[in-house]
């Protein structure tokens, strides 16, 4: 189907509207909370977090016997902070390493999640089939309720970001000041920390447990690239996540066979592969290109003060010399030479060079420092 | 017990073996979640190789999907280089997007690939039995078992073969480049390892508790001992434990086997991290009480050793003069009395000469402010801890 087609869908069609609303807005809180995992270095917590959910969705089914997903999904909610305070809980009190850590609650609390879920099937309980849509998410299961209830946790998780503005920012990038001032940072660090399970939790329906960690991660990582104020950074990232969202979702509805989850995060992925490469500031081929420049200056240089030397030995700076004597000295070609004439450093007369006195005086003044930089 | 049952018991203890070994280094390397990240990752790698070879035990696509382990370990480590986000952001971006690929690239041939995500994740031990090797028709035992009994010796020659070069690596890296082994090859040396073994247990286990079986054991044991050789064994024992007992598990429950045998291991590390003798939670926890009442006993003795007035020394004043509770403050003069720094006369406190004694080279302590510890200074005075 065309694009036309498509975006005509998207307005008319129930499902394919329901779905796009749910990614786009779960793409946004996830972006949103995403930044401050990713600076509080805190970016596999969101793949600890989503495997170690998938107990307390078991658990939940087990002792209510019916699939409603907002019960699970606070079964969910309930064993992913669990999780998360056990991986505190091993890093402040024994020797083993947040890696260790996270490595640990993930693998075990998913296993037995696994034991649970298999476990379940086994039961005499008609509800069960579709339990293990959590393990890899079906957005084609997303209904109005869910999306609805997505939008309020947004707007709670963006009131909240509002309000507790100041006491974010300020712990995620001095700590130990924060508590100097008096704010009570245990509690703005659990406030945070259950916003970030609660957007990871919610996004397990959508794109699953094993996927949820990029959603988290891949637009905050991308909006890095771009700036350097938390704010726009915040803005951005659930920029790019809702248009991961849509993208995503309007590349697997087009297309036989392809999980939205998935294709979701490719779509975040090359959101981040655009950024590491075009970002002005950060970005790889900007950096490549600044260095490739600097080496010509330096080279630039070079060239210069040798010359500089040899005028140096000559009562008339401006005596000529032979483009000859250069030879030995790799720093030059015909470019650089013009360059340099450009510049007004040098004269060049048939096959003789000589050094003006701007050219000299630059030349000597090269390695102060204190000349501005002259480009 | 059946022979297919011995079967997928000791497939699991040779993978729960195959896995402690490279998971030991890993933890002990600070590199755990990387583990994690190739378990996940490899299943491009798996994939493509089943579409040639259409045999998952075939050695191509073990070779295949190790070299995509390999890529993503550097490809985290090409990431991390450049500076644009942290390491473990690097981790976190990798692996689902190559995981991504690998469960779009099942799903766009779904319909003539007999692999699907959820056994690539989660194994299936149960079958392994079923698929069995045979040499000149003769049935030799299941594949998995010869498959990751390769894999076991490969990698317990190179423990033995290297393992000096691993430990001196691992604890410091600087000394080993300078002694003139090589950090890069160890550290990929490593990787392959580890790729290899998750490949080959993945087929058997499943990929998550591959990550379960590399990591648990070995950060149990590492709660047990400070000695590499040690840690080892501690850590392949844990695992063997778990495995047999985890099947046994999933017998009497009929679940996943796989999910039971993690269930046992995250049984025993709790355990573990509850009641191990110096690091558990408990130890710690009463540990650091001991400490608080011990700082608290210092402190009184050197308020002792202030005043000499008499008021200043009844023991109804110190409760009100250094601000402590009365449980607090009875706990310290009974700590005191026990360890003969202090007598008290009618309601007056004053120290002993050992109690003067201690005082004094605790002052000295304070004021040099020297990097040691305490420690030995409470060994050589005290008959009873706080």
């Amino acid at each position: 189907m065309d694009i036309t087609e498509y975006i005509k869908l998207v307005f008319t069609d129930y499902t394919l509207r329901t779905i796009t609303l749910g990614t786009a807005i779960l793409g946004a809180v996830t972006g949103m909370l995403g930044s401050f995992a990713v600076l509080r270095k805190q970016s596999l917590l969101g793949d600890a977090i989503s495997h170690a959910a998938l107990p307390g969705i078991a658990i939940a089914f087990l002792i209510t016997g019916a699939k409603d997903s907002n019960i699970l999904l606070l079964g969910a909610l309930v064993s992913g902070l669990i999780g998360t305070f056990w991986i505190r809980g091993i890093i402040s009190k024994t020797h083993l390493k947040s890696d260790t850590a996270l490595g640990l609650i993930l693998s075990l609390f998913f296993g037995f999640g696994m034991l649970l879920l298999t476990f379940i099937q086994k039961q005499p309980n008609a509800n069960q089939a579709g339990l293990d849509k959590y393990l890899f998410g079906q957005a084609a299961t997303l209904v109005e309720s869910d999306v609805w209830l997505m939008s309020i946790v947004t707007g709670a998780c963006l009131l909240v970001l509002l309000l507790f503005w100041k006491e974010f920012k300020i712990l995620l990038f001095d700590a130990d000041y924060t508590k100097t001032l008096g704010f009570n940072t245990k509690f703005i660090d659990i406030l945070i920390t259950t916003f970030i399970v609660l957007a990871i939790v919610l996004g397990l329906q959508t794109v699953g447990v094993v996927l949820m960690s990029a959603m988290l991660l891949a637009p905050a990582a991308a909006a890095r690239q771009w700036t350097n104020s938390l704010g726009i950074m915040v803005f951005l990232a659930a920029t790019f996540g809702a248009f991961s969202g849509v993208f995503g979702t309007a590349i697997s509805a087009s297309q036989n066979n392809l999980s939205t989850g998935p294709v979701i995060v490719i779509v975040a992925g090359v959101f981040v592969l655009i950024s590491f490469i075009f970002s002005p500031s950060r970005g790889l081929l900007f950096k490549q290109i600044r260095f490739i420049k600097n080496r010509r200056d330096l080279q630039l240089h070079k060239t210069l003060s040798f010359m500089y030397h040899i005028a140096e030995t000559h009562e008339n700076i401006s005596h000529p010399h032979a483009i000859k004597i250069l030879n030995n000295f790799q720093g030059f070609t015909k470019g650089t030479l013009q360059k340099l004439v450009r510049k007004n450093y040098v004269k060049l007369e048939g096959s003789m060079w000589s050094l003006t006195t701007e050219g000299f005086k630059t030349a000597s003044n090269l390695y102060n420092q204190q000349t501005e930089n002259n480009e | 017990m059946s022979s297919a049952q011995i079967e997928i018991q000791l497939i699991a203890s040779l993978v729960a073996i195959a896995c402690a070994i490279p998971g030991t280094f890993l933890v002990l390397r600070k590199m755990a979640m990387i583990s994690d990240a190739i378990s996940h990752s490899i299943l491009p790698g798996i994939v493509i190789g089943f579409f040639i070879t259409q045999d998952l035990n075939s050695p191509l696509l073990i070779l295949l999907a190790a070299i995509t382990g390999i890529i993503t370990v550097v490809l985290v480590e090409y990431i991390q280089k450049t500076g644009l986000v942290k390491e473990d952001t690097a981790i976190g971006l990798v692996f689902p997007i190559l995981f991504s690929i690998g469960v779009i690239l099942i799903a766009k041939n779904a319909n003539d690939v007999h692999l699907d995500v959820d056994a690539v994740l989660l194994g299936e031990l149960a079958f392994t039995p079923f698929d069995r090797l045979l040499i000149a028709g003769v049935d030799v035992g299941p594949k998995s078992l010869w498959v990751i009994g390769c894999i076991l010796l490969i990698t317990i020659g190179l423990l033995f073969a290297f393992f000096k070069e691993l430990k001196i690596s691992t604890f410091d890296a600087g000394l080993a480049a300078s002694l003139g082994f090589s950090p890069a090859v160890i550290h990929y040396g490593l990787m392959t390892v580890s790729s290899v073994t998750t490949v080959g247990a993945f087929d058997a286990v499943g990929a998550i508790l591959v990550v379960a079986l590399m990591i648990a054991p070995a950060a149990t044991a590492y709660l047990l001992t400070t000695n590499l050789k040690r840690m080892l064994v501690y850590a392949i024992c844990f695992g063997v434990f778990s495995a047999i007992s985890g099947y046994w598990l999933a017998h009497w429950l009929d679940a996943s086997i796989a999910g039971s045998i993690t269930t046992m291991l995250g049984i025993l590390f709790l355990m573990v991290y509850l009641f191990a003798p110096n690091k558990g939670v408990i130890a710690v926890l009463y540990r650091e009480k001991q400490q608080r009442t011990e700082v608290s006993l210092l402190t009184f003795l050197l308020h002792l050793r202030n005043h000499n007035e008499e008021e200043e020394r009844h023991v109804n004043h110190l409760n009100e003069h250094i601000n402590w509770q009365k449980v607090r403050s009875k706990t310290v003069l009974e700590l005191a009395l026990k360890n003969n720094m202090i007598v008290i006369d009618n309601h007056i406190v004053s120290l002993t000469e050992k109690g003067t004694d201690f005082t004094s080279q605790a002052i000295d302590y304070i004021i040099t402010n020297e990097d040691s510890k305490i420690e030995h200074m409470k060994d050589d005075f005290f008959l009873f801890r706080g």
